[in-house]
C-alpha cells in the first residue's frame, strides 16, 4: 500500500478518526496538566474531604470534580495520574512489542529448533499468572513505576512474539524470501530488509490493542496497591481509595472509572480502526 | 555421454532429496537424479504436480540441502560451497519463480527490487546503480516509470518481467526457471517465453525449463526430461521424446495434450489409480502399478535409465514394446507432420 492510498483510507475510517481524537485529547490534557493546574495533587486540605463536585460553578478555579477523602482535588490528581498511567503503558507497550518482535522474528524466520526452544519458553511465561508474578517483585523490591514496568513487560511480549512469529512464518515461504536468498542476501538482511516491513503493521495493530489493556492492568496492580507508591496519584489507585466512599461519594470512584473507561476505548477504535486501514484485505 | 560430462555447465549425480516426515518416515521427493544441462542449452523438466520438479531446482539452487548425491558446476562441486563460492555462485546461477504475485516484495518498489542484486554484490552504487538498473529494465522491456511502482500495482507479466530481469542482473549463466508462466494468462505466456528465448540468446544463457505444460516445454527446449514420482523415466532430445516416446508415462503424458485436428483418430492413454505416495516407496518400478504395459517383473525389479538410441535415455525394460504399440498413433504422426 502506498502512502497516499494509507491517508486516504484512514480519513474514511470512523474508528480510527475517533480512536485517535480520544487519545490524543486525553494524552494532551494530562501532559499539560501541570501548565494549568490549580491544586497540589499530594498535598491533604481535611476542610475539602469529601467535597462535593463544584462542576464549572468557580469556573477552573474550584474544585470541579470534588475532593476525594483526604481533601485532594479530584481533577487534578486525574490528570496526573493520567500522565503516570499512560507513561507505564507506553513504557511497557515499547518493551513488550520490541522484544515480542525479536523473538517473533527469530522464531518465525528460522524455525525448527530456534522455534521450538523459544515457543516452549513462552509457553512457560504463559503459564506465570501476571498478578502473582506481581506480588512477589513487589514483595522482593518494594512497589515502584519501575517494578510495575518490569512485572507487566516479564508478561506481555509473549502475544506480541505469537502474532509476530505467526506472520512471518507465513512470509518466509513467500517466493520472494527464497529470490532473497537465491541473490545471496545474508539472513540477517533479509530479516531486517524482507521480513520486517511486512510484519510492521500486524505488529502495530497488536500494540495499540495491547495499551488499552496495559492501561487496565495498571490500574488493576495500583487498585491492589502494587503499582504507584502513595501518595501519588494513579486512576487504580484512586478507585481503590475510593471505593469505601461509594455510597456517600460516588463522584471519587465514578471520574476514575470513567476516565479509566474513554481511554481504554479509545485506544480499541484506534487498533480496530488500525486492523481496517491496515489489511489488505479490505478493499475499499 | 562421458564427454557430455565434461563439457556440461551443471551436473547432478544421484542427487536425492528426502523430506523426514516425523512418525511416517521419508518422503522421497527427488530419488536417484542424474543429469547434465550443456552450456546454452534448455533442460525441460516435465511431470505431473507433486513428482518432484521444483524440488530439483530447488535443490540446485541450494534453497535445500541435498540428502545424497553431487552437484558439478563447470565440473567443480558445489554441493557443500564455502560462503565465498556461494556468494560467487550466485552471480552465475539464478531462478525464475512461479508466481509472480508472491515473488515480488509488496512493500518495495520496482527499483528497489532490481537494485538488490548489485547492492549485494557491491557492484554499483548511486548515479550507476541507478543507470545500471534503468538498463536492465530496459533489457527486459519494462518501461522506466515501471521502476517507481509497487507490484501490486503491475499486470502478471510485468511482474514476471521483474523477476526474470531480477535474475538477469548479475549476467548469470544458469538459470532455473519453475514453471515461470504456469500462473500467467495465456495471451502474456507467449510474450515471456519469447523474452526467456531472446534473452538465452543474447546472453548464451542455460535453462532448466520447469513445467507442466508441455506445449510450452517443447517450444522452448533443446532437451526433454520426464519425471514421476522423484525419478527420471525418460530423457532425449525435444524432438525425439514427443516424436519416439518410449516410456509408457511419457506415452499417457504426451496423449494427453489437447491438440486441434480434425477427422484423425485419437487414442489416448488415461491413467488409472492415483498417483502411489511419494513415502518410503516399495522397490519396483515406481509407475508400474499405474501403467498400461506393466507386467509382473516390473512390479519387483528398479528400472534404470538406460541408453537406447543415441542421447534418447528409457527406465523401461519393455520400451520396444511400446514403441511397437504407439507406432502410427495420431499424436505421433501430428509431430511427424509438422517437421516435413
Amino acid at each position: 500500500m502506498s502512502r497516499k492510498d494509507f491517508i486516504r483510507r484512514m480519513r474514511k475510517s470512523k474508528l480510527f478518526i475517533i480512536g485517535l481524537a480520544g487519545i490524543l485529547a486525553i494524552a494532551l490534557l494530562c501532559f499539560l496538566s501541570p501548565l494549568f493546574a490549580q491544586f497540589n495533587p499530594t498535598k491533604s486540605e481535611l476542610s475539602n474531604r469529601l467535597l462535593e463536585p463544584e462542576w464549572f460553578s468557580k469556573g477552573l478555579g474550584g474544585h470541579v470534580f470534588g475532593c476525594d477523602s483526604m481533601g485532594r482535588d479530584v481533577l487534578t490528581r486525574l490528570l496526573i495520574g493520567g500522565r503516570t498511567s499512560l507513561l507505564i503503558a507506553f513504557s511497557v507497550v515499547i518493551i513488550t512489542t520490541l522484544i515480542g518482535l525479536v523473538i517473533g522474528l527469530l522464531a518465525g524466520y528460522y524455525g525448527g529448533v530456534m522455534d521450538l526452544m523459544l515457543m516452549r519458553v513462552c509457553d512457560i511465561m504463559m503459564a506465570l499468572p501476571t498478578l502473582l508474578l506481581a506480588i512477589c517483585v513487589v514483595a522482593v523490591m518494594g512497589a515502584s513505576v519501575t517494578n510495575l514496568v518490569v512485572v507487566l513487560s516479564i508478561t506481555g511480549w509473549i502475544m506480541v512474539a505469537r502474532v509476530v512469529r505467526s506472520t512471518v512464518m507465513t512470509i518466509r515461504n513467500s517466493e520472494y524470501i527464497k529470490a532473497a536468498i537465491v541473490l545471496g542476501i545474508p539472513n540477517y538482511k533479509i530479516i531486517f530488509k524482507e521480513v520486517l516491513p511486512n510484519v510492521v503493521s500486524p505488529v502495530i495493530i497488536t500494540a495499540t490493542q495491547a495499551f488499552g489493556g496495559m492501561i487496565l492492568t495498571e490500574a488493576s496492580m495500583s487498585f491492589l496497591g502494587l503499582g504507584v507508591p502513595a501518595p501519588a496519584p494513579s486512576w487504580g489507585a484512586m478507585i481503590s481509595d475510593g471505593r469505601e466512599y461509594i455510597a456517600t461519594a460516588p463522584w471519587v470512584v465514578i471520574v476514575p472509572g470513567i476516565a479509566l473507561m474513554l481511554v481504554v476505548l479509545a485506544f480499541n477504535f484506534l487498533g480496530d480502526g488500525l486492523n481496517d486501514i491496515m489489511n489488505p484485505k479490505n478493499k475499499d | 555421454m562421458e564427454n557430455n560430462k565434461k563439457n556440461a555447465l551443471l551436473r547432478t549425480e544421484n542427487l536425492k532429496e528426502y523430506f523426514k516426515i516425523s512418525g511416517k518416515g521419508y518422503l522421497h521427493a527427488v530419488d536417484n537424479i542424474s543429469l547434465e544441462i550443456m552450456p546454452n542449452e534448455t533442460l525441460g523438466l516435465v511431470g505431473e504436480s507433486g513428482c518432484g520438479k521444483s524440488t530439483v531446482g530447488n535443490t540446485l539452487m541450494r534453497l535445500l540441502k541435498p540428502t545424497n548425491g553431487k552437484i558439478f558446476y563447470k565440473g567443480e562441486d558445489i554441493t557443500n560451497p564455502s560462503k565465498k563460492k556461494k556468494l560467487e555462485l550466485t552471480k552465475k546461477m539464478q531462478m525464475v519463480f512461479q508466481d509472480p504475485y508472491s515473488s515480488l516484495n509488496p512493500r518495495k518498489t520496482i527499483r528497489s527490487i532490481l537494485s538488490e542484486p548489485f547492492l549485494i554484490n557491491k557492484a554499483a552504487s548511486g548515479i550507476e546503480l541507478e543507470e545500471k538498473v534503468n538498463a536492465l529494465a530496459k533489457r527486459v522491456g519494462l518501461e522506466e516509470y515501471v521502476l517507481g511502482q509497487f507490484p501490486h500495482e503491475l499486470d502478471g507479466g510485468k511482474r514476471q518481467m521483474v523477476g526474470i530481469a531480477r535474475a538477469l542482473a548479475m549476467n548469470p549463466e544458469f538459470i532455473v526457471c519453475d514453471e515461470p508462466v504456469s500462473a500467467l494468462d495465456v495471451s502474456v505466456q507467449a510474450t515471456i517465453i519469447n523474452l526467456l528465448i531472446d534473452m538465452q540468446k543474447e546472453m548464451k544463457l542455460s535453462y532448466l525449463f520447469i513445467s507442466h505444460d508441455l506445449s510450452v516445454v517443447r517450444h522452448i527446449s533443446d532437451r526433454v526430461a520426464v519425471m514421476y514420482l522423484g525419478q527420471i523415466v525418460e530423457i532425449a532430445k525435444t524432438d525425439t521424446i514427443f516424436s519416439n516416446t518410449l516410456h509408457p508415462y511419457s506415452v499417457a503424458l504426451l496423449s494427453a495434450v489437447p491438440k486441434i485436428q480434425f477427422g484423425q483418430e485419437e487414442e489416448r492413454i488415461v491413467l488409472t489409480g492415483d498417483v502411489p505416495s511419494p513415502m518410503n516407496p516399495k522397490p519396483g518400478c515406481r509407475f508400474a502399478p499405474r501403467c498400461w504395459m506393466a507386467c509382473e517383473e516390473c512390479k519387483n525389479k528398479d528400472q534404470h535409465l538406460a541408453e537406447v538410441e543415441d542421447g534418447h535415455y528409457v527406465a523401461c525394460m519393455r520400451w520396444r514394446e511400446v514403441r511397437e504399440k504407439t507406432a502410427g498413433q495420431a499424436w505421433k504422426k501430428g509431430i511427424e507432420v509438422e517437421h516435413e
